[in-house]
């Protein structure tokens, strides 16, 4: 078998055992957790009929080996359910929300890398002063509580200064251009809250390996060939140091799309970590273990694509 | 360079995206482009739609969103009163036998009369599938219905039961025979698409997490003119209260639908360009002692607990003085028709709690504490209760009485509540209108919302009478009577009702303020006659 | 430097680094230098101390008072609550909470990663089994997992402990890990098996002495970790609601529609978390910059 196969083959493997893993964590979870879907669901005042008809009618009342049998047969044939509070398809439920959670969380990283690459490379070849500012904004950035900082930025750049509208993805009835722009307009504020906080592990990060590559033997011997120190810092020194921080963009990334919960409660955008926080309210067993398969989903094409970039960063991959 | 790759993949990955939410991108279409003018009123809520079907729904919005389409047979005024809707006369030609006369001028949006065979249709169905709502509850002593004429329906009951048809009239939405009658069971009809409505307004575009576009339908009776004044509602969703008041201070929604936290009512009073209404209540907060769990069965020690919560404090500062005593009464002021003003509400007296508690046989230590300790469930959901639950611990303290208060996440205090696994359950009910209805459900050994688990066979005998006695002055001495039992043995301790306040923008004008945060400014009357002055 | 931050950080079994006293002091003396790692352990300490003498400072807020929601004042520095409580006394006696839940969740992911991770080091066999679980664990998504179990478990003080070591320990396992292979690889780690059978000798007086740097900046990291994702927790319900946490008083001020209004009820507990938070970071990359030769230069 070609390597690029095998390679392939394990990726593959690796991802279909995480999903699993995910799915049977969520699954054992909530069944063997307390919590009663049918209450969540219905009336408190429901009678005891009603109550048992749903349990039926959700499948619960079967065993616990059952349920899983039969939810992973399922799961096999793409099928991820009815949610139990919506009546509808979980695939639907889901793919309302997600888009504006990757528009969300992506816009965030290409704003956070277009900031942090620069900031990282003026701590880490300006040590003193700079340096010291640069960190000092980026643990503080990361350290922000998110709730807090958004509302005060909604009130200052919202309400006071009326730069931006207040709540939501998009301006409803508006069509066309006007709708791209109402899009953009309601996107700055949450994906600047989110690139405040995630800023200072990305820049940290790249400080701390862009200073370990100068120090290595290559970058000496640029020197040394007459190589001038911008060029020896631009041309070698970062393309290595970005190998460590593009790893970070695919860890951090399924994190952050399950994780701006926070995020889109404040500012009250329809993505897919307040979907999950609703489906917990409501004990929604289908849209929260199709919700993780997801999420997990997620993280292995964000590893998969770090991998590629890797391969067009480190020349050594690339040959291999 | 690399750097640069990395940045476009990075770009284009963003405006692919962008591209294919532009794919469903909002187009205009002919029949939205808002047919004759008319205003776009924006209404802020905190929580999304779980279902379009009024016969599952049980959030909030669920029912603020479905009730402008499927139309209710009563309505209610502010002291409880049933009053026409749909229903223009209802009653009961004998004790096992109940009507509606609807209005014969009502459309679904389809273009389908809507008529008596629709209500039949809906009672019918509810009662064989049994869906999850309110409805089913209120349908036990029913066995079935029928469309005597278009404009007449007639309830069979199983055994005599006054509550029946003002219940039933009031809670259930009718809902379109020719739509879900083809869905099979309404209890797993999503009703998700292609919406028909009898309303003012029908909804046309649904985005989960931000919004719900209704349009205008004509003609709705209850309409000046026929005719709705604006063209388009729209429900905005805003899952943080904060959020939704910045939202209407800056005009980005014109109206609250929650009920503003009591904190805040005084500060948007003073808002410019913000109006608020008061909303009379219909419901009451109360502390129920779990009878089951030993010394709660003794009425002593129920009574010490009564004279150890400082009422006034909770109205004055939780609820900003924005609530009504009962008099520690299960049928509030609100309810005119049957309140009792001779019922007086337990002081706040721990000198006199402790004396009970001696009475009962208990003595307290050296440090004034008695041997009691009580486990107090309440919801972290619900942050009134949340708040007061701490006062009611402090509270007991003084009286020497332990009250540990155990805040739970929403599911698990209903998974608690009807396991019956708490010594004090704090909570509160948003409609309580009709106190024979109520006291069957509360008071009854197997009523089930029967939190403090009494089975008293005097209280059950009078609340057993009044649900079946269909004469109202009767009735009235019959419940006042259960209510004095409940209030005297301490069966259930009902602690306020409280006055609801609601926000809009003040260029908005004409909204009918009706009870309940459930009718509040957002019911089809209202939402059918508002205007905009600018 | 170690000690200091094993102690503040509240976990036992200070590591031994008696046999590297010259690289201890080199650690120090950079450590010296840099004026942020300075200020972050005055801003800890200071911290720690509010914990410790809180009843010296304020009395715990209990009740109601009848000035409510009023502006920072001389007799209220922070102003009141919704209920009219002294947001200061409440921000005070959060600092207790919130650190301990801090500690203790730290304590227990440190305990559990630590241990995983050596053992999965040392131990051939351990490390296949636990490096997939790792792994795994590691692609789970944490916050939406921990709100899950939060909510279903019902939310107190130990269930948070809990859900926050149990999300946490895989993270400072595998940065563990991957210094304490390195280490078994050393030639005098070898000679140490050939010298005894007793792995545990060998782990005890060679492996977690050189891992022990990382433990320390892991139990920073961790714990700084836990303060903001237990303020999340509180801030969605699902923090302990009888007791004083930073979380608890945004929540508060979130339910009762305060935050948009009243600065006062959410500024002063965001800092808290903001100043702890900081701290602990700082003090972790100045530890880490003094440690390493390269950087210890300037």
């Amino acid at each position: 078998m070609p390597p690029l196969a095998r390679f392939a083959l394990r990726r593959v493997l690796r991802g279909v055992v995480t999903i699993w893993f995910a799915v049977t964590v969520t699954f054992l979870m909530l069944r063997l957790l307390p919590g009663d879907p049918a209450l969540a669901v219905a009336n408190p005042n429901m009678t005891r009929e009603t109550r048992q008809a749903l349990l039926h009618q959700y499948g619960l009342d079967q065993s616990l080996a059952v349920q899983y049998g039969k939810y992973l047969w399922q799961l096999l044939h793409g099928n991820l359910g009815v949610s139990f509070s919506q009546s509808v398809p979980v695939t639907t439920a889901l793919m309302d929300r997600l888009p504006w959670t990757l528009l969300l969380t992506l816009s965030a990283l290409v704003v956070t890398i277009v900031i942090g690459v620069p900031l990282g490379v003026l701590a880490a070849s300006r040590r003193g002063f700079w340096d010291r500012a640069v960190q000092l904004s980026g643990v503080v950035g990361q350290s922000l509580f998110v709730p807090s900082i958004g509302i005060f930025l909604l009130y200052l750049l919202g309400l006071k200064l009326r730069w931006f509208p207040i709540g939501g993805a998009y301006t409803e009835n508006t069509y066309g251009i006007a709708w791209y722009g109402s899009v953009l307009r309601h996107l700055v504020l949450p994906c600047l809250s989110l690139v405040l906080v995630q800023l200072g592990s990305y820049v940290l990060t790249l400080r701390s390996t862009l200073i370990d590559a100068l120090g290595e033997d290559y970058c000496t011997l640029a020197r040394a060939n007459g190589l001038g120190e911008r060029k020896v810092l631009w041309k070698h020194a970062l393309r290595n140091a970005l190998l460590p921080t593009t790893t970070l963009v695919g860890l951090q990334l399924g994190f952050v799309v399950g994780g701006a919960v926070l995020t889109e409660t404040i500012y009250a955008y329809p993505g897919i970590g307040r979907g999950i926080y609703e489906a917990v309210t409501q004990l929604d067993f289908p849209v929260l273990q199709g919700a993780f398969v997801l999420l997990s989903a997620t993280v292995i094409v964000a590893n998969l694509l770090t991998d590629l970039a890797y391969g067009l960063l480190d020349p050594r991959v690339r040959t291999a | 360079m690399r750097r640069r790759a990395g940045l476009m993949a990075g770009t284009a990955a963003v405006t692919v995206l962008t591209g294919a939410l532009g794919a469903c991108a909002p187009s205009k279409k002919a029949a939205e482009s808002g047919s004759g003018g008319g205003a776009e009123l924006r209404i802020a809520t905190t929580t999304d739609v779980v279902n379009f079907n009024p016969l599952i729904g049980n959030s909030r919005t669920d029912y603020w969103l479905t009730n402008l389409m499927y139309p209710h047979l009563l309505t209610v005024g502010n002291d409880g009163s049933k009053r026409p809707s749909l229903a223009t006369k209802w009653g009961y030609t004998n004790p096992t036998t109940g009507f509606y006369e609807i209005r014969g001028d009502m459309k679904w949006s389809d273009g389908t009369p809507l008529t008596a065979s629709d209500v039949a249709y809906t009672l019918n169905a509810v009662k064989k599938d049994k869906p999850s709502g309110t409805l089913y509850g209120q349908l036990a002593n029913f066995s079935s219905a029928k469309a005597v004429s278009p404009t007449r329906v007639e309830l069979k009951l199983s055994k005599p039961d006054a509550t029946v048809i003002p219940e039933v009239g009031f809670w259930g939405n009718v809902v379109p025979e020719h739509v879900f009658g083809k869905a099979g069971s309404v209890a797993k009809f999503a009703n998700n698409a292609n919406w028909v409505s009898a309303g003012p307004f029908r909804l046309t575009k649904v985005a989960k997490g931000q919004s719900y576009t209704l349009e205008r339908v004509t003609p709705y009776p209850f309409a000046p003119g026929g005719r709705p004044t604006v063209s388009r509602i729209v429900y905005k969703v805003y899952p943080d209260v904060n959020t939704e008041i910045l939202a209407l201070k800056n005009g980005d929604v014109d109206a609250i639908a929650n009920a503003l936290p009591p904190a805040q009512v005084q500060p948007l009073k003073k808002a410019a360009g913000i109006t608020v209404e008061e909303v009379p209540g219909l419901g009451y907060a109360h502390l129920a002692y779990n009878m089951d769990k030993k010394p709660l069965d003794n009425v002593k020690v129920r009574q010490a607990l009564s004279h150890a919560v400082d009422y006034d404090a909770i109205r004055k500062v939780v609820l900003q003085g924005q609530a009504v005593s009962t008099g520690s009464s299960p049928i509030m002021p609100v309810l005119k028709q049957f309140h009792d003003p001779s019922l007086q509400e337990y002081t706040f007296d721990p000198a006199m709690a402790r004396k009970l508690l001696q009475d009962a046989g208990y003595t307290a230590d050296g440090s004034g504490k008695f041997p009691l300790s009580f486990r107090m469930i309440y919801s972290l959901q619900d942050p009134v209760t949340a708040q007061w639950a701490t006062l009611v611990r402090d509270d007991a303290a003084k009286a020497g009485i332990t009250i540990k208060p155990q805040g739970l996440e929403r599911n698990t205090y209903l998974a608690k509540t009807d396991a019956g696994d708490y010594d004090i359950y704090a909570g509160n009910f948003a409609i309580m209108d009709d106190p024979a209805t109520n006291m069957t459900l509360t008071y009854l050994p197997k009523g089930i919302i029967n939190y403090s688990h009494v089975d008293a066979s005097d209280l059950s005998t009078l609340v057993t009478k009044a649900q079946a006695t269909t004469d109202v002055n009767e009735q009235k001495k019959l419940v006042q009577a259960a209510a004095k039992l409940v209030h005297d043995q301490v069966y259930d301790n009902v602690m306020y009702t409280q006055n609801l306040y609601v926000a809009h923008r003040s260029n908005w004008t004409g909204f009918v303020v009706k009870p309940s945060e459930l009718l509040s400014i957002v019911d089809p009357q209202s939402l059918a006659n508002v205007k905009s002055s600018s | 430097m170690t000690s200091l931050i094993e102690s503040t950080a509240g976990t036992a079994d200070a590591a031994d680094v008696a046999d590297r006293p010259a690289a201890a002091k080199a650690t120090w003396d950079a450590f010296r230098r840099n004026p942020l790692g300075i200020l972050a352990m005055v801003l800890l300490a200071l911290l720690i101390v509010v914990a410790l003498v809180a009843p010296l400072l304020a009395s715990y807020p209990r009740g109601h008072g009848t000035a409510i929601l009023r502006p920072p004042s001389a007799a209220h520095w922070f102003g009141t609550d919704n209920l009219g409580r002294d947001v200061f006394a409440e921000v005070v006696y959060g600092t207790r909470s919130s650190m301990l839940v801090a500690a203790g969740a730290t304590a227990l992911a440190i305990v559990i990663g630590v241990t995983v991770a050596v053992c999965s080091a040392y131990f051939r066999w351990v490390d296949g089994v636990m490096g997939v679980l790792v792994d795994l664990f590691l692609s789970l998504p944490v916050l939406p997992l921990m709100i899950l179990v939060a909510a279903l478990v019902g939310p107190s003080l130990q269930t948070i402990v809990l859900v926050l070591a149990f999300f946490s320990w895989p993270e400072v396992s595998r940065v563990v890990r991957s210094q304490a292979l390195a280490v078994v690889r050393l030639p005098y780690v070898d000679a140490a098996r050939l010298a005894t059978g007793s792995p545990l000798w060998i782990i005890r007086k060679h492996l977690l002495p050189a891992v022990a740097p990382v433990i320390a900046v892991s139990v920073v990291l961790t714990a700084s970790r836990a303060v903001l994702s237990a303020a999340g927790l509180a801030f969605l319900g699902l923090g302990d609601p009888n007791s004083w946490s930073w979380g608890r008083i945004l929540f508060e001020a979130q339910q009762s529609g305060a935050m948009q209004e009243a600065w006062w009820t959410t500024l002063f507990p965001s800092l808290a978390i903001l100043a702890l938070v900081v701290a602990a970071t700082l003090l972790s990359i100045a530890y880490n910059d003094a440690r390493d030769p390269r950087t210890r230069k300037d």
